[in-house]
């Protein structure tokens, strides 16, 4: 008569397994970084590495610098986005969309490409701002306007391409106060002006701060920019000096405790930002909300829109038209005519330079492994934690969120203190560049899949069940296909991601291994700007691919990436 | 044969008992509510039934065969029910027709007769000119026929149903309540029913179960449970009424200065019991009058509401007693007057 029988659920052997991986990706080069902060070379327990950081100058120099940078970008960043935000999603501005896909676009724009292309600009002899300002105010060949190779310049190009993360939280929040709220204030007697300073700006403080936040650790953490723009003229930031540490003689024990305080200000700053975020829930309380009301602009709407453009001159116009015309002409001081245009840079990048071929196969490898494993271990964990099917569902998406809080150049220093000793040889192989960008990308991939099974309701699934498919069955016919665009989005960003990353890259790459970021890193270095031009803008087009086809994914419950 | 026997079902997460030891036997082709509050358990012991849930202790007999036990159960996939859930849970990557006939293809039945069945589906659900839309185009009722559709397409010899009203308006909640009822009786299946409205239960059950605190409180049919509730919950939650505690004296309660006479019900075996009386019950006259159950009280609120009258009154010693009158008779607040709890009309409860 008894029919019933469970046998132990596969599902808590996939979680074990996941759980491992998770564990052996985030713990490890973190416990490593850890131990190798207080050691010295011999494997004795030592404070040294610590006090060299206060006491050195050569160390603490660049600690300071990091935080000047840090404060300023973050600070610019804010100024900027905050208006922009204001302007795209509160009022009639001419273009909305076309200035939001201007910030998206600044988002994905890799900061060591934009870095470059400043430097191309803004070169105190070379840069083409100058040339232009030195015509334009009658000064001697020697004299320039602008100088990039300068702690400002490092913090404003950092600035450029940090303000989008500002912007998207904010305009989030925008989107998400009840147009109520104003209207509340008005039938009071509140003014246009007494509105936006006494409901929107408070409601709206929380979110700044927090994308404020995001932009101080971007540009805490950032090495491509000062790597490309503080190095020549002589000075360190703490990425670029951690860097440094790993040229010859390699000295990890000073970078693990270098990298270390990195970490710690990161996880801080991170819950800060929880914190203002979580208190902010308090706006989208109470009943039915009517779509924002936009502010009328009257005449100052096209001024208004001369404005965003003006910003966007900066991130977008100015440095993609100088990758365009270092692309092609034939010597980058060349000016843009006719008589200049040349292929030749194309044909290099294509035909002769060996580095290309490698790289781009190194890349696409590397993007597609990446993007698959992190979609599929993101979708298992957003499964099991989501259907709550195993005991302790609730520590994987922990552990696979985790990475969040561990920069770029820190995860590097962690994977080559674990992966150059046995048991994981895996230093010099692109086998460690993938468990990089696995670790690395991860919690975005894993937001995206939330963010969809979220939206997905269980009796989806179970009512399937009821009618007398399996769970296998269930999840091919029904949660499968309900996922579909969600998985590509997924996959897309993480792609992204891997193909735009160099702090971690730039640490574990070697010469059998490079990818393309730091292929375009090597030609800056070897000054063959117009050839990297070529490739940046190769870059650029592969990445504007993607996130078009995302946008036009009508993805479950969210609209595609950033803004 | 498909009765659904229940026997000392107790299911737990972690501190949180949210079964505790149901014993429920629901006949062959009967239509059973399981009725309660939110949180009382109701919705469990049908997840409990379908197998998504496996109980700690106890067991699940359907039709003779157990498919759940302690720490086992069949998979839902496997026991030939059929749901309808309070989401509906129609899958929006299919159509309508696709959405019915989905469990069909699962039982591997030839094309030409899942179509023959879909469209008589479709025909009985008043839904053939809807067959290619997909479940985003269709208004709330109609979502509603097509997860009923789905749910009786695969010909089920049990059917759940999870709240299934609970998101249509009041007009077509009535309409659809009758459309439950009256497939049940066509197709002769097993019904359990949760829901958490108590005049939905009474116009479709031929059984409630009362359920509270993850336990059965009363089971019985529509009458039974509201003419002979057994305890204060089940008084309270069907129906409203007005419960007057006190202590037992030989054959009467004191309630504070009043004594109640009873008769109906039995007391429990304590010190303490319980009166129910429903408003409606309660008789009012202009001035106190003399006799067993008739008290003096002061009006403190009066409300109309339409066809009836509904009185609050003091009746002294902090006892409050709701009365709903006919519209002729009339007193305003601050009146006093008379009562009369008619001894016939109060029960003494159990619990």
């Amino acid at each position: 008569m008894i029919a019933a029988i469970r046998r132990p659920d596969p599902a808590i052997l996939l979680f074990a397994a996941v759980a491992v991986v998770l564990v052996l990706l985030v713990v490890m080069p973190i416990g490593w970084l850890a131990w190798y902060s207080v050691t010295d070379a011999a494997g004795h327990i030592t404070g040294a590495n610590f006090a060299k950081l206060v006491i050195d100058p050569a160390m603490r120099k660049p600690l300071v610098v990091t935080l000047e940078i840090a404060v300023a970008a973050a600070l610019g960043a804010c100024i900027v986005a905050v208006p922009l935000a204001w302007l795209v999603s509160r009022t009639d501005l001419p273009y909305r969309g076309v200035i939001r896909a201007l910030v998206t676009a600044s988002f994905v724009t890799p900061p060591f490409l934009g870095a470059v292309a400043w430097e191309l600009l803004a070169a105190p002899n070379s840069g083409i701002l100058n040339q232009w300002g030195r015509a334009l105010f009658g000064l001697d060949d020697y004299d320039y306007v602008v100088d990039i190779y300068t702690v400002e310049g490092v913090a404003f190009c950092i600035a450029c391409y940090a303000f989008p993360y500002v912007f998207t939280v904010m305009a989030n929040a925008l989107d998400n106060i009840p147009s109520d709220l104003d209207e509340a204030s008005h039938i009071l007697g509140g003014g246009a002006f007494h509105t936006l300073r006494r409901i929107t700006l408070p409601l709206i403080l929380p979110a700044i701060l927090a994308g404020t936040l995001v932009a101080f650790l971007q540009a805490l953490t950032i090495f491509g920019t000062p790597a490309i723009l503080a190095l020549p003229s002589g000075f360190h930031t703490l990425t670029t000096k951690i860097w440094s540490l790993f040229q010859v003689p390699p000295q990890p024990n000073l970078a693990a405790a270098a990298a270390l305080p990195m970490l710690l200000v990161t996880l801080l700053v991170l819950q800060l930002q929880r914190w203002l975020l979580g208190r902010r829930s308090y706006v989208v309380v109470g009943g039915k909300n009517g779509p924002p009301k936009r502010l009328r602009l009257r005449a100052w709407r096209w001024p208004a829109f001369l404005f965003c453009l003006f910003i966007m001159l900066f991130p977008i116009f100015l440095p993609y038209g100088a990758l365009v015309k270092a692309a092609i002409v034939r010597n980058i001081s060349d000016p843009l005519s006719w008589a200049t245009l040349s292929a030749s840079h194309l044909h290099f990048i294509l035909w002769e330079f060996s580095g290309t071929r490698d790289a781009m196969v190194n890349t696409l490898l590397l993007g597609i492994g990446s993007a698959t494993v992190v979609t599929f271990i993101a979708l298992v964990v957003g499964y099991l934690a989501h259907r709550q099917l195993v005991p302790g569902h609730r520590l994987l998406p922990v552990l696979a969120m985790a990475p969040i809080a561990i920069p770029g150049i820190v995860m590097g220093v962690g994977l080559f203190l674990v992966y150059t000793r046995p048991p994981f040889l895996l230093y010099g192989t692109l086998g460690i560049l993938l468990v990089a960008f696995i670790t690395l990308e991860m919690p975005a991939g894993f937001q995206q899949v939330q963010a969809a099974m979220r939206g997905l309701h269980v009796e989806l699934e179970e009512a399937s069940r009821i009618f007398g498919a399996t769970r296998l069955q269930a999840l091919r016919q029904i949660t499968a296909p309900l996922l579909r665009t969600t998985i590509i989005a997924t996959w897309s960003i993480v792609f992204i991601g891997v193909i735009r990353e160099l702090s971690a890259t730039i640490l574990l790459t070697t010469s059998n291994t490079k990818v393309i970021s730091v292929v375009i890193y090597d030609l800056n270095e070897s000054g063959e700007l117009g050839a990297l031009s070529v490739l940046g803008l190769f870059l650029l087009v592969v990445t504007f691919a993607i996130v078009l086809l995302v946008n036009r994914l009508p993805i479950l419950g969210g609209r595609g990436i950033s803004t | 044969m498909a009765s659904v026997e229940l026997r000392g079902i107790r299911k737990s997460y972690g501190k949180l008992v949210v079964a505790d030891g149901i014993d429920l036997s629901i006949e062959h082709g009967e239509l059973v509510c399981l009725l309660g509050p939110s949180g009382c358990g109701k919705t469990t012991t049908l997840r409990l039934i379908a197998g998504f849930i496996v109980p700690d202790q106890g067991e699940i007999v359907v039709g003779g065969t157990r498919l759940s036990g302690p720490g086992r159960a069949l998979p839902p996939e496997q026991r030939n029910m059929s749901m309808i859930f309070q989401s509906y849970a129609l899958w929006p990557h299919m159509t309508v027709a696709e959405n019915v006939g989905y469990g069909l293809g699962l039982r591997k039945l030839p094309r030409a007769e899942i179509a023959r069945k879909v469209a008589a589906m479709l025909g009985i659900a008043k839904l053939e000119k809807l067959a290619d839309r997909y479940p985003g185009e269709l208004s709330g009722g109609q979502q509603q026929r097509v997860a009923l559709a789905r749910a009786l397409a695969v010909e089920p010899q049990t059917l759940l149903l999870d709240e299934p009203l609970s998101n249509l308006d009041t007009n077509l909640r009535e309409e659809m309540r009758f459309e439950i009822r009256r497939l049940h009786d066509a197709f002769g299946y097993t019904t359990v029913y949760v829901t958490h409205d108590q005049l939905e239960a009474m116009t479709t059950a031929d059984r409630i179960v009362v359920m509270n605190a993850g336990a059965v409180e009363q089971i019985g049919s529509p009458e039974d449970i509201f003419l002979r509730p057994v305890s204060e919950f089940v008084a309270r939650f069907i129906g409203g009424t007005n419960i007057l505690r006190g202590a037992i004296r030989g054959s009467v309660i004191q309630a504070g200065p009043l004594l109640l006479r009873w008769g109906l019900g039995t007391p429990g075996h304590g010190l303490e019991a319980s009166i129910s009386i429903r408003p409606h019950e309660v008789e009012l006259t202009t001035a106190p009058q003399d006799g067993p159950n008739c008290f003096a009280a002061t009006v403190l609120r009066h409300t109309y509401i339409g066809a009836q009258r509904d009185y609050l009154l003091d009746l002294g010693g902090d006892i409050h007693v709701r009365a709903v009158t006919a519209l002729e008779q009339h007193f305003a607040p601050g009146d006093e007057i008379g009562v009369r709890l008619p001894q016939g009309r109060c029960r003494a409860l159990a619990r």
